[in-house]
């Protein structure tokens, strides 16, 4: 370690009356890398916006290199070398644009690189795109991108600024274990470059392979700093929290009745066919790689995807939805992943966002009636515990733990026979993520749940049982008792390969 | 509520509360009755067109064909009654109908075949301009002229069909002001209060969230724009029954004023959203200002730069002022 | 408008030139060989009812003629309008007429026409060449015989309201008549002047007049010269009731305007018109001396006619045909026509 990169003293920030930033005192030594642990609401993206130039702090300094840094927008952070990768992909990234274009953009936009043939473009951004181990097409528009590739992209723009405070803002919540190695791997390097990493992250995982030093926040100030080896990150999570969190205690339950049946299910063509048996009352998880075929799974069963091949039951009868109004109708909900895209209507408040598939039940013939969709709000508000000043609120004000509530609260309105949800982890602080899991599993006796997760913990916090997916297939199943976490994802990854 | 906030929400009404305050200190016949309702009048075919724009823009879209729409029914219309020698109901329900069917293939391109909706529109306002010239070669239809298979057209403007743009109830207020007004409440009704309307608002602010609460997305958009044509030809039946005859026209004025219409709308009560109330309210705002303006004797000029000033500010409400205040909090 | 009796000339051409091949032979070459002459119309405004039948009167003098006729439509785009006059050149027609346009993009095209040796005409675009005859239905003439009939029918005290687009140079000749008359007349008051080019025209005008009539209700007279202006003035002052107190005066005419002058009750008094399609007829004319070797002169001017609303209800008139067909004046003028020319019969719908 060679000293503080960067010093922030007494930094605060309000947003009207809410005081965000309450007084920061933190050092961000170079060759080191920092985790920023923090609830929603902590302040830790607030943090990062006055760090990154999107914000400018009211109070308070921040030197960088022992001179005063006060960056008045994002580009002049940049240029002055601090580089930040957000954690909403698309802030990172031009979807329009192909990918080498976008791994140019910021020379580009700086004249270094003026008008180019296609052909030198990708000639020049392909090093910047192995540095990161991207294998995507350098022509394709980064729109075509899966969720990983794009957040590879904004990671490998990030990476091409020589930056002297890379800040990493959830980087690895899209990623898969094969991709998040590869960035554990660059960040490694980079450390032993000297550069000064401030990495935001809610994974153990990463936290416990990546961190020299913890950070902890709470209600805008610094809770707790960790930097003795080994690392004290239960510590760190009751600093963050405030109180202690308890592992969650789990009985796993045999389940019902059969709900849905695959038989002989074939995901694409080429794979091999696999049965799944999941039983009311029953939570299951299926967990694996990404691009293991969860995704399609999910969608064969939401009626976006069909199957290749295979029988599927819903409570004995054949099921092969064509759309997800034919699915909805029969009773099988999806809280599809990457919540942003997918599921929520950013214009509008919690309450219509609550009401959404389950429009017709709130109205008399073609008009809405709007008591009942605030009752139905103020249920759904108190039931899933969204923190909140109350329904009207926009959706755009929750935090993403939050936002996430609404989003499964939403098809938790009316009850279901086969609630599918995809990845419904993704960028939601641990507390929310207790929150949802306890509901879900309250709420689970009259259906059967199917959760689909990357993250093996995740599985092992809400599954009765557990499914292990490779190459469009389950691989492996077990009952989630005394599990050895550490096999199971042995094997999703052994099977991948 | 701040003073920003207050701004936001109220700004606009006032500014329109003030305009009419100063165009009635100027000038002592503006705050009549008859005044007034001809101001309404001269808003109302235009007033009609953007509330149907409004219900494309709902869902995300937009539609260049509106204008195009209106003159091809006030040619249609003109060519049922003077050639064909129809009926005022056989007129209206044509130009209904064609207005809806346009809609129909609007629609059709844009969820069907993936034309995006600005150029699908604009290629059929392109086609629209022209079909409506082909049977009179061009010739604007009126009782006497000469058909292009020989002969002379003998039909005339039904009394009926006159009197839609014609006639008064009371004695005061014309029927199109009623027809504006009624079709300013329905769409208000349908968009605010009902379900669909919802659903094509969830359209437009994210379509994927909505396929995937199981709204049926494609016929929501289709409908959008059968709403849209058909208002258009109503507007384009009114503009018949007022001018009497089937005058060859673009309709590009009619479209650019509705379109104005429904933009400067977003600013309305700090909506920030295609609205029909606000659409109304920016039909009348536009109204207002050329009424008091042509009483002042200020040239042509003067009132399309003045109409452009206005939405302008109306944008600046809608994207400066609301867009921050929304996104300091993230 | 065309199809049937545009066919029925081609035909009856043909016969012409089959059955009396004397005829044609004395006329001046290149006429006494018809069939291998082509004239070309380049256009820069084409809809309306205006350019249908200017173009009807083209089409008419050019089968009179036994020849040929090529039409390019520019659609009001000055730039493609020059690239047409090129086009005409490299065809190798005879004879172009260019039919309006801008006066800058046109300067050079029609020089280039000239200099490769094909003579060129222009209605209503001032080409500022001394070689290319104007023809011109008088604008001048227009709004002086119509505001002559307005002081005859009002006297000369008068409220007046007028109409009026700067920048259009037919609107612009017709508005120096207008200024003359006011200064000719004191007791014409002017207290109110609006106009739009805003499409449907009548329409937008219609919105600013019925402003204008609420505003100052002691207007007597509109001054609309322009018969799309007059029919949106007729709108509001129909929708104002007010068509008992003021009087339209307007210039041009089509169908639909005679209809209007003579409903009953009607505001709109008279007009002035030039047939359009007279005017056509001429610019054929014109074209056809040059191309002949004969100098139609530096202005072919096509005079126009006073056409009231008593004059159309005496002599029971409904439509243009009836109106060229009843009032001679209307149907022909004595312009660009020697000896040789073949006149086109009146149309007999």
């Amino acid at each position: 370690m060679t000293g503080a990169a960067i010093r922030i003293e007494g930094l605060t920030k309000a947003f009207g009356p809410n005081r965000v930033l309450r007084g920061i005192d933190l050092d961000l030594p170079a060759g080191a890398v920092t985790v920023l642990m923090g609830a929603n609401g902590a302040g830790k993206s607030t943090l990062v916006k006055v760090l990154c130039g999107v914000h400018r702090a009211d109070g308070g300094r921040v030197l960088l290199e022992g001179r005063p840094f006060a960056p008045a927008s994002p580009a002049e952070a940049l240029r002055a070398g601090v580089v930040t990768v957000h954690q909403a992909i698309d802030e990172g990234v031009v979807p329009d644009l192909d990918v080498a274009s976008n791994l140019l953009l910021d020379r580009i936009a700086d004249g270094s690189v003026g008008v180019a043939s296609a052909r030198r473009l990708r000639a020049a951004a392909r090093p910047l795109a192995e540095a990161v181990g991207l294998a995507a097409d350098l022509g394709a528009p980064v729109r075509d991108l899966p969720l990983a590739d794009r957040q590879l992209v904004a990671i490998a723009r990030a990476m091409a600024h020589r930056p002297r405070l890379l800040i990493l803002d959830e980087p690895t919540s899209s990623l898969s274990e094969a991709e998040a190695r590869r960035l554990f791997g660059l960040i490694d390097r980079l450390r032993a470059q000297g550069v000064a990493l401030l990495y935001i992250s809610h994974r153990m995982g990463d936290i416990r392979r990546l961190a020299d030093r913890v950070v902890a926040m709470r209600d805008g100030v610094i809770a707790g700093l960790f930097e003795e080896r080994p690392l004290d990150t239960a510590g760190a999570l009751r600093a963050m929290l405030g109180r202690d969190l308890g592992e969650a205690e789990l009985e796993p339950a045999a389940g019902g009745r059969p709900v849905l049946e695959a038989r002989g299910l074939v995901l694409r063509p080429g794979a091999r066919p696999f049965d799944l048996v999941a039983r009311e009352g029953e939570v299951i998880a299926v967990t694996g790689l990404v691009g293991a075929g969860k995704g399609t799974l999910a969608g064969v069963l939401f009626g976006t995807e069909r199957p290749a091949g295979g029988d599927l039951r819903l409570d004995g009868a054949p099921f092969a939805p064509a759309s997800p109004a034919e699915a909805v109708g029969r009773g099988v909900f999806l809280v599809p992943r990457d919540r942003r895209r997918n599921a929520l209507v950013p214009d509008w408040d919690i309450g219509r966002n609550l009401t959404l598939p389950f429009l017709h039940r709130h109205a008399a013939g073609p008009f809405l009636r709007p008591r009942s969709e605030t009752a139905l709000g103020r249920r759904m508000v108190e039931e899933m515990g969204v923190v909140c000043q109350g329904v009207r609120d926009g959706i755009g004000t929750l935090s993403g733990g939050n936002q996430q509530k609404v989003v499964v609260g939403r098809w938790l309105a009316e009850p279901c026979r086969l609630l599918v949800l995809d990845e419904p982890f993704q960028g939601v602080d641990i507390r929310a993520r207790r929150d949802i899991g306890a509901r879900l599993r309250e709420t689970a006796a009259a259906r059967a749940t199917l959760v689909l997760v990357s993250e093996v913990d995740e599985a092992a916090e809400i599954a009765d049982r557990i499914l292990v997916m490779a190459g469009h297939t389950i691989v492996a199943e077990h009952v989630n008792r005394a599990l050895d976490l550490g096999a199971v994802m042995r094997e999703a990854a052994e099977a991948a390969a | 509520m701040t003073a920003r906030d207050f701004a936001i929400r109220y700004g606009f009404l006032l500014l329109l509360l003030g305009m009419v305050g100063l165009f009635g200190w100027l000038q002592p016949g503006f705050l009549t009755v008859p005044s007034a309702v001809f101001i309404l009048q001269s808003v109302a075919i235009t007033g009609i067109l953007a509330l149907g724009v409004t219900c494309t823009l709902v869902v995300g879209g937009f539609d260049l064909s509106i204008g195009a729409v209106a003159t091809s029914a006030l040619m249609l219309a003109a060519y049922v009654m003077v050639v064909w020698e129809m009926g005022a109901l056989a007129a209206v329900g044509l130009c209904l109908l064609m207005g809806a069917g346009v809609g129909l293939v609007n629609g059709l391109l844009i969820v069907k075949m993936r034309v995006p909706d600005l150029l699908a529109t604009l290629g059929m306002m392109f086609v629209l301009i022209g079909l409506q010239r082909i049977p009179t070669e061009g010739n604007s239809i009126a009782t006497g002229m000469a058909l292009p298979g020989g002969g002379v057209a003998q039909g005339t403007f039904s009394p009926a069909f006159l009197a839609l743009g014609r006639y008064r109830l009371w004695d005061v207020v014309p029927l199109s002001v009623v027809f504006l007004l009624l079709v300013a409440v329905l769409v208000w009704v349908f968009l605010e209060l009902t379900r669909h309307g919802r659903l094509m608002y969830a359209i437009g602010s994210n379509a994927q969230a909505a396929a995937l609460a199981g709204t049926n997305v494609g016929a929501y958009r289709i409908g959008a724009y059968v709403i849209s044509g058909t208002l258009a030809a109503l507007g384009g039946i009114l503009l018949a029954a007022r001018l009497g005859r089937g005058d060859v026209a673009s309709g590009n004025n009619l479209l650019l004023d509705s379109v104005a219409a429904a933009l400067i709308g977003f600013a309305v009560l700090g909506a920030s959203r295609p609205n029909a109330f606000g659409t109304a309210v920016g039909a009348l705002f536009v109204g207002i200002l050329l009424q008091g303006l042509t009483m002042l004797n200020a040239p042509y000029y003067t009132q399309d730069f003045v109409k452009g000033a206005v939405l302008v500010v109306a944008l600046v409400f809608t994207f400066a002022l609301t867009g921050r205040g929304a996104r300091a909090r993230a | 408008m065309i199809t049937r009796r545009t066919l029925g000339r081609v035909a009856a051409a043909l016969l012409a030139s089959a059955a009396l091949p004397a005829l044609a032979q004395d006329r001046p070459a290149p006429f006494d060989n018809p069939g291998e002459v082509e004239i070309a119309l380049v256009r820069y405004l084409s809809t309306g009812d205006f350019f249908q039948a200017y173009l009807a009167g083209v089409q008419r003098q050019a089968d009179a003629l036994g020849v040929s006729l090529r039409v390019f439509d520019s659609r009001q785009d000055a730039a493609v309008q020059a690239d047409m006059v090129d086009q005409a050149i490299a065809l190798g027609v005879d004879g172009i007429i260019i039919q309006h346009g801008l006066t800058e993009s046109m300067r050079e095209a029609a020089q280039r026409a000239l200099d490769a040796g094909i003579p060129v005409v222009a209605f209503d675009v001032d080409v500022e060449n001394e070689q290319i005859p104007q023809i011109e239905q008088s604008d001048r003439d227009l709004a002086r015989l119509v505001l002559e009939q307005a002081v005859e029918d009002n006297g000369e005290e008068w409220v007046a309201a007028y109409v009026y687009v700067p920048g259009i140079a037919p609107l612009d000749r017709r508005n120096e008549v207008w200024v003359e008359f006011k200064e000719r007349y004191p007791g014409i008051q002017e207290v109110a002047q609006f106009g739009t080019l805003d499409n449907p025209i009548a329409n937008s005008v219609a919105n600013q007049a019925r402003a204008v009539l609420s505003a100052n209700p002691n207007v007597q007279v509109v001054f609309a010269p322009y018969n799309e202006f007059a029919r949106g003035v007729k709108i509001a002052v129909d929708e104002a009731g007010m068509s008992d107190r003021v009087s339209i005066y307007s210039a041009d005419i089509s169908t639909a305007d005679i209809g209007a002058m003579r409903e009953p009750g009607s505001a709109w008094k008279a007009t002035a018109a030039t047939n359009p399609a007279v005017v056509g007829e001429v610019s054929v004319r014109a074209l056809a001396m040059l191309m002949a070797g004969e100098d139609p002169g530096r202005q072919v001017i096509v005079p126009p006619s006073l056409i009231t609303q008593a004059q159309l209800n005496e002599e029971n008139i409904s439509s243009m045909e009836e109106l060229s067909a009843r009032i001679p004046a209307f149907a022909h003028a004595d312009v660009a026509a020697p000896d040789w020319m073949p006149l086109p019969s009146a149309p007999q719908d």
